[in-house]
């Protein structure tokens, strides 16, 4: 009984988990452009296209998605080296 | 059995939380692929960054819906559409010309007759240093130019000596030779007259050209 409890548990704290990770694309956008701004390389502006195609995932309620449009995102940013 | 549930909600739940990368290789997607492809060898990424990286965000966005299984037939079609035009245009851009990207040195001063590196032209090269740092893949060549007061022959020796200056120091401070080379220019590139003062100390100036 004790064991259900437990994982019954944790798997609640997974489930909460997830809108409030889905909440952070805005706030993992606005980390990409303050770390590129000024920043014009190819790299760069995929890297905020991704994001603005994320966060239409994330309007369109499609947080999976949207979570992997986002580390596209991310990838390419740090590929672009940050601001100028 | 218990367990059995609780570990089979569990790896569903884990499942559900990975969305793969988009599949781009679908055929209905070819015509795109192809564009970006052709934009690409011919230079976008370089002359026409922000086109190509439009055509690309497209591709993988049509990679997605496609997958939903015409779940939006219409938009499936103008996303890929989106993305082939738009690479036809980073192409079209990059052939006919490309410009190169220049990180501008604002503020760089030398003493007269001098390719010294003064402790505040240091304090901007060093801006330069992180920003090369950074942007670990890309190659520059430090250019350097003059006014146009003096002849010919001084100032092109003038800004070649400046030009090295300023790439040793970039060196010194962790930047690869190998991906440095530098160029004075003398007074063939004025960016502003050399009629005024302030035209004058406008054309005075280094600049990174990415190559």
């Amino acid at each position: 009984m004790m064991k259900f409890r437990i994982v019954l548990c944790l798997f609640s704290l997974f489930a909460f988990a997830l809108p409030a990770s889905a909440a952070s694309i805005e706030s993992r956008t606005e980390a990409i452009n303050v770390q590129l701004q000024g920043n014009n390389s190819y790299q760069a502006d995929l890297a905020r296209e991704l994001a603005s195609v994320a966060q239409e995932e994330k309007d369109q309620h499609d947080v999976n998605v949207a979570r992997t449009f986002m580390n596209m995102a991310e990838e390419h940013a740090a590929q672009a080296g940050g601001s100028k | 059995m218990k367990g059995r549930i609780t570990l089979f909600v569990a790896a569903l739940s884990l499942t559900a939380c990975a969305a793969g990368m988009p599949d781009v290789s679908i055929d209905q997607l070819s015509n795109a692929r192809a564009a970006i492809a052709a934009a690409k060898a011919a230079g976008a990424e370089k002359c026409a960054p922000k086109l190509q990286a439009e055509a690309v965000a497209a591709l993988y966005a049509a990679g997605h819906e496609f997958s939903e299984k015409d779940y939006h037939p219409d938009e499936n079609a103008e996303l890929a559409s989106r993305a082939e035009s738009k690479a036809k245009a980073a192409r079209a851009k990059a052939v006919k010309g490309c410009k190169p990207e220049i990180i501008k040195l604002n503020g760089i001063r030398f003493p007269n007759d001098s390719a010294k590196i003064t402790s505040a032209a240091a304090a901007i090269l060093d801006k330069a240093v992180a920003t090369l740092k950074r942007r670990s893949d890309i190659k520059v060549e430090v250019a350097a130019h003059t006014d146009s007061v003096g002849t010919d022959a001084y100032n092109q020796a003038l800004s070649s000596r400046r030009a090295a200056s300023v790439m040793a120091y970039l060196q010194s401070h962790g930047i690869s030779a190998s991906r440095l080379t530098s160029k004075g220019y003398g007074e063939s590139k004025p960016i502003a007259s050399n009629a005024t003062k302030a035209g004058r100390a406008q054309n005075r100036r280094v600049e990174l050209r990415v190559q």
